[in-house]
């Protein structure tokens, strides 16, 4: 029998481990939701967002402080930029899936080629060490950067909900999420609900690439890796759902976790992959609870609107 | 009896609680232009969908010339199904011409490597489909669009083409899903004269249509259906007597 | 003058990729991105093959291509019941985790690959002689791409591309003709790779990443998707564009990144200066 003890403690660190993950799933999600987008240049602002920190914070020696909102300020620039100059551009034009597909990759990899030229391709780190210090907790090594973490990701999601549920702009951006049309004709305006959306996964990936960034080190290339984790997770949490994205990204960080016990570490992204694939096979429409709402079968009409509409 | 052409015998479909096919039976004789009328979302595109075999029925049979019909729809198409949609559904990067091609039943180019090895047999299909082809072209009066894209194509006229490419295939049942809808003038005596001319070669006909007048005008016999079921078979003017469907339709319907 | 033949080896290669993808995606209309992986087992297989047993380089090849054909109807079978955004997701999901079990294995080489591919047609003029050759091959699957799509068979395929559901409710089998596509095309792509490792004689998994599917899919988008010259245009601008500056002379550790850029600014450009390919085209993928 493995001891309860290692088990609390994969638990834990998983736990910790998926604190980013789902920032960077729950950003995904809501642009994707919102603006029907698959952002793939989300792993350009990541690149973008923890560059700017490790700039700052090492070569320009700014107070901590100074560079998070100097990031914060540059991602969320480059956000709107993005969303103003490109993406708006492209659905003005009704271009389609593809086209939103390939700019949004490329945009991505723009990015990489740029910092890949101002940075190199060695591992940096947003603080020259990043060890943390540790207290025992019922027998588990519980971090600082564990419980910044846990806490950073819970108190932003905390905020997410709050704002979607409790004020105007949130309540205007499910609005357009569930029919920008509609929601066109109530007076609201579409393009705000998108910045809104864009400018708060922003937030979000900014945390998240400084919680990814003070643990381990960042190349021009891992953004790339982790938008793709974010992406299977959106699909098996189930696409529209981005509180159920972030819990399938909790899962499927758990389940890596776990998967230590019983295959090779260096097997675990495969894991991930495979339960990608084997999500789409089993549910080829998407998750059901995303299917009934989009496509309704025909139902006959009720006797009223029978007689209402012939 | 031996000139019949299409047999539903007991069809059911429900999509999750909602029954839109509820014990359907049917019969279509070769000559037959039956009428499907009824209130918006009474069953009558989603029974062509079942007869064509875009969803597959819950119980019941069907069968087209004493076959049993069964299998997705290419099987179905092939077996004798012509149908056309309400929303067209023409191939739009195409021209008029290619997209009659795609129609028949018999196609030169299942295989790739026959098709492109180009042989005979290919070759005098292919040409056998183009003369077909020009000839329902010439009957809708449309032979000069042959190479035109479709999509540059007034309303009225793709909607021709839609049915054109429908008689492509030269199977005996014929399912005509709202082909006047927004057809006029000249297009709308086109439309109905190639109807009659089907349905008088020997094939049966079935058109869902909402503006009843062009079922008075072309119908032998319209069935009324509402929620899945058929209420009532008769002659158009028989159920448009009817008071009991009169209210649930056509009281306040535009017709 | 070595350098030159280089290039063109590349151009044409990827004249293959594209041309071959551009069957999938541009006249098929299916989704899929994940045109590297069959690229990548192509290579793969005709690698381990030539390392392994030594036999002739034609064979290692043409079991390459086998292989890739055999791979991609696997993943036919597995997701052309899917459509749209989820093939697109269900394919990348095929493609990088097939890349993880390459980069994990030990037989090919994990993620530093295979660099003792043995050499064929050795001497001076090697790389004038490849040239022609992958010229020759790259004629070839333009010539078949472009016979198969011209007649009864291709005006099917584009009939489902436009419309699936009109398309088979007029008697035509989609899921055939999407496998057949599919295998000729993955099948040219594996023939690309055999080339691509026996001219480089060295081929990595990350060779045929994300990036490169990116790279395949943009040459055939920006080229013009279901035209004949727009694939191999998108190939031969997106190649020797940023293989230009090669003769700046710079450090090398500046012409990776110099030349990704000048590739991923050519692309934005294109894509906002030219939305219907640089060969145009009236296709429904342009919009929507």
């Amino acid at each position: 029998m493995i001891d309860p003890v290692i088990l609390l403690q994969i638990l834990w660190t998983g736990i910790a481990m998926s604190s980013y993950f789902v920032l960077f799933t729950v950003a995904f999600a809501l642009t994707l939701k919102v603006e029907k987008l698959w952002n793939f240049a989300q792993a350009g602002l990541m690149g973008i967002a923890f560059y700017t920190m490790f700039w700052t914070l090492n070569a320009g020696h700014w107070p901590v402080w100074a560079g998070i909102a100097a990031a914060v300020v540059v991602t969320c620039a480059v956000t709107v930029g993005v969303e103003v100059w490109a993406v708006d551009v492209l659905r003005r034009r009704h271009s389609s899936g593809l086209i939103f597909f390939i700019f949004t990759l490329i945009f991505s990899q723009f990015v990489s080629f740029l910092l890949t030229l101002l940075f190199g391709t060695e591992p940096e780190t947003i603080f020259p060490s990043v060890m943390s210090p540790v207290r025992i907790i019922a027998g588990i090594a519980v971090t600082d950067w564990d419980l910044q973490a846990v806490g950073l990701t819970l108190g932003l999601l905390i905020a997410l909900y709050l704002l979607i549920r409790f004020t105007r702009d949130g309540q205007f951006m499910v609005a357009v999420a569930d029919n920008e049309k509609l929601a066109g004709i109530y007076g609201i305006s579409a393009m705000r609900a998108y910045l809104l959306s864009g400018v708060i996964a922003a937030l979000l990936i900014v945390a998240g690439i400084w919680l990814y960034g003070t643990r381990a080190g960042v190349t021009p290339d891992v953004p790339i890796g982790l938008i793709l984790t974010a992406v299977i997770a959106t699909l098996i949490g189930g696409l529209g759902r981005v509180f159920s994205a972030a819990l399938a990204a909790v899962g499927l960080a758990l389940l890596q976790s776990f998967s230590i016990l019983f295959i090779a570490s260096k097997w675990q992204t495969l894991l991930l992959y495979c339960v990608l694939f084997v999500a789409l096979l089993v549910f080829p429409r998407g998750i059901p609870v995303w299917r009934r709402r989009v496509r309704t079968p025909p139902v006959p009409a009720p006797p009223v609107a029978a007689q209402a509409g012939g | 009896m031996s000139d019949e052409i299409l047999r539903l015998e007991n069809v059911c479909k429900r999509f999750g609680g909602v029954v839109v096919a509820d014990n359907i039976s049917l019969s279509l004789r070769a000559g037959d232009v039956l009428g499907l009328i009824g209130p918006n979302g009474a069953g009558k595109t989603t029974l062509f969908n079942l007869i064509s075999g875009l969803f597959q029925p819950d119980a019941g049979r069907i069968y087209l010339e004493g076959r049993l019909l069964a299998g997705p729809l290419h099987r179905r198409a092939r077996a004798g199904i012509a149908r056309t949609w309400q929303h067209m559904r023409l191939f739009r990067s195409m021209t008029v011409m290619e997209n009659m091609l795609v129609g028949p039943r018999d196609y030169p180019g299942e295989s790739m490597l026959r098709s492109m090895a180009w042989t005979g047999a290919v070759r005098r299909a292919e040409a056998a489909a183009r003369d077909r082809a020009v000839q329902v072209l010439e009957r809708m009066g449309l032979a000069g669009a042959a190479d035109t894209v479709v999509v540059d194509l007034p309303f009225g006229q793709q909607k021709l083409i839609g049915v054109a490419r429908a008689l492509m295939n030269d199977g005996r049942c014929l399912l005509l899903d709202e082909p006047m809808a927004g057809v006029e003038g000249s297009n709308y005596e086109t439309m109905q004269r190639i109807v009659r001319d089907e349905a008088a070669s020997g094939r049966a006909v079935c058109v869902v249509e909402h503006n009843v007048s062009f079922i008075k005008d072309l119908c032998t016999e319209a069935v009324f259906m509402s929620y899945g079921r058929i209420l009532q078979r008769g002659s158009v003017d028989d159920l448009t007597r009817s008071r009991e469907l009169t209210d649930l339709y056509f009281g306040t319907a535009d017709a | 003058m070595d350098y030159l033949a280089s290039t063109g080896v590349l151009i044409g290669i990827y004249v293959i990729l594209a041309t071959s993808y551009n069957l999938i995606i541009g006249y098929g209309g299916l989704n899929t991105i994940a045109h590297p992986i069959f690229f990548a087992l192509g290579a793969y297989a005709a690698a381990l093959l030539a390392i392994g047993t030594g036999l002739p380089a034609v064979l290692c090849i043409a079991a390459g291509v086998g292989v890739a054909a055999a791979a991609s109807a696997a993943l036919a079978v597995t997701t052309l019941r899917i459509s749209g955004d989820y093939l697109l997701i269900a394919s990348l999901g095929f493609q990088l985790g097939l890349l993880q079990l390459v980069n994990n294995l030990d037989f090919t080489g994990g993620p530093a690959g295979l660099s003792n591919i043995p050499m064929t047609l050795g001497g001076p003029g090697r790389g004038w002689w490849y040239l022609l050759m992958t010229v020759a091959i790259a004629v070839l699957v333009i010539w078949l791409v472009h016979r198969a799509m011209a007649g009864p068979f291709g005006r099917a395929v584009r009939a489902m591309r436009d419309d699936e559901v009109a398309c088979a409710a007029l008697g035509r089998g989609l899921f055939t003709m999407k496998v057949v596509i599919f295998a000729f095309g993955c099948g040219a792509a594996g023939l690309a790779g055999g080339l691509y490792a026996y001219y480089f004689q060295y081929i990595s998994p990350e060779q045929f990443n994300v990036a490169q599917s990116a790279t395949i899919l943009t040459m055939v988008v920006l080229g013009g998707l279901g035209t004949v010259w727009g694939p191999v245009i998108g190939a031969f601008v997106l190649v020797a564009l940023p293989q230009a500056i090669t003769f700046l002379q710079l450090p090398s550790s500046l012409v990776g990144p110099l030349q990704g850029l000048i590739f991923t600014t050519l692309v934005i450009v294109f894509l906002f200066l030219r939305p219907h390919g640089l060969v145009g085209t009236r296709m429904a993928g342009a919009e929507h």
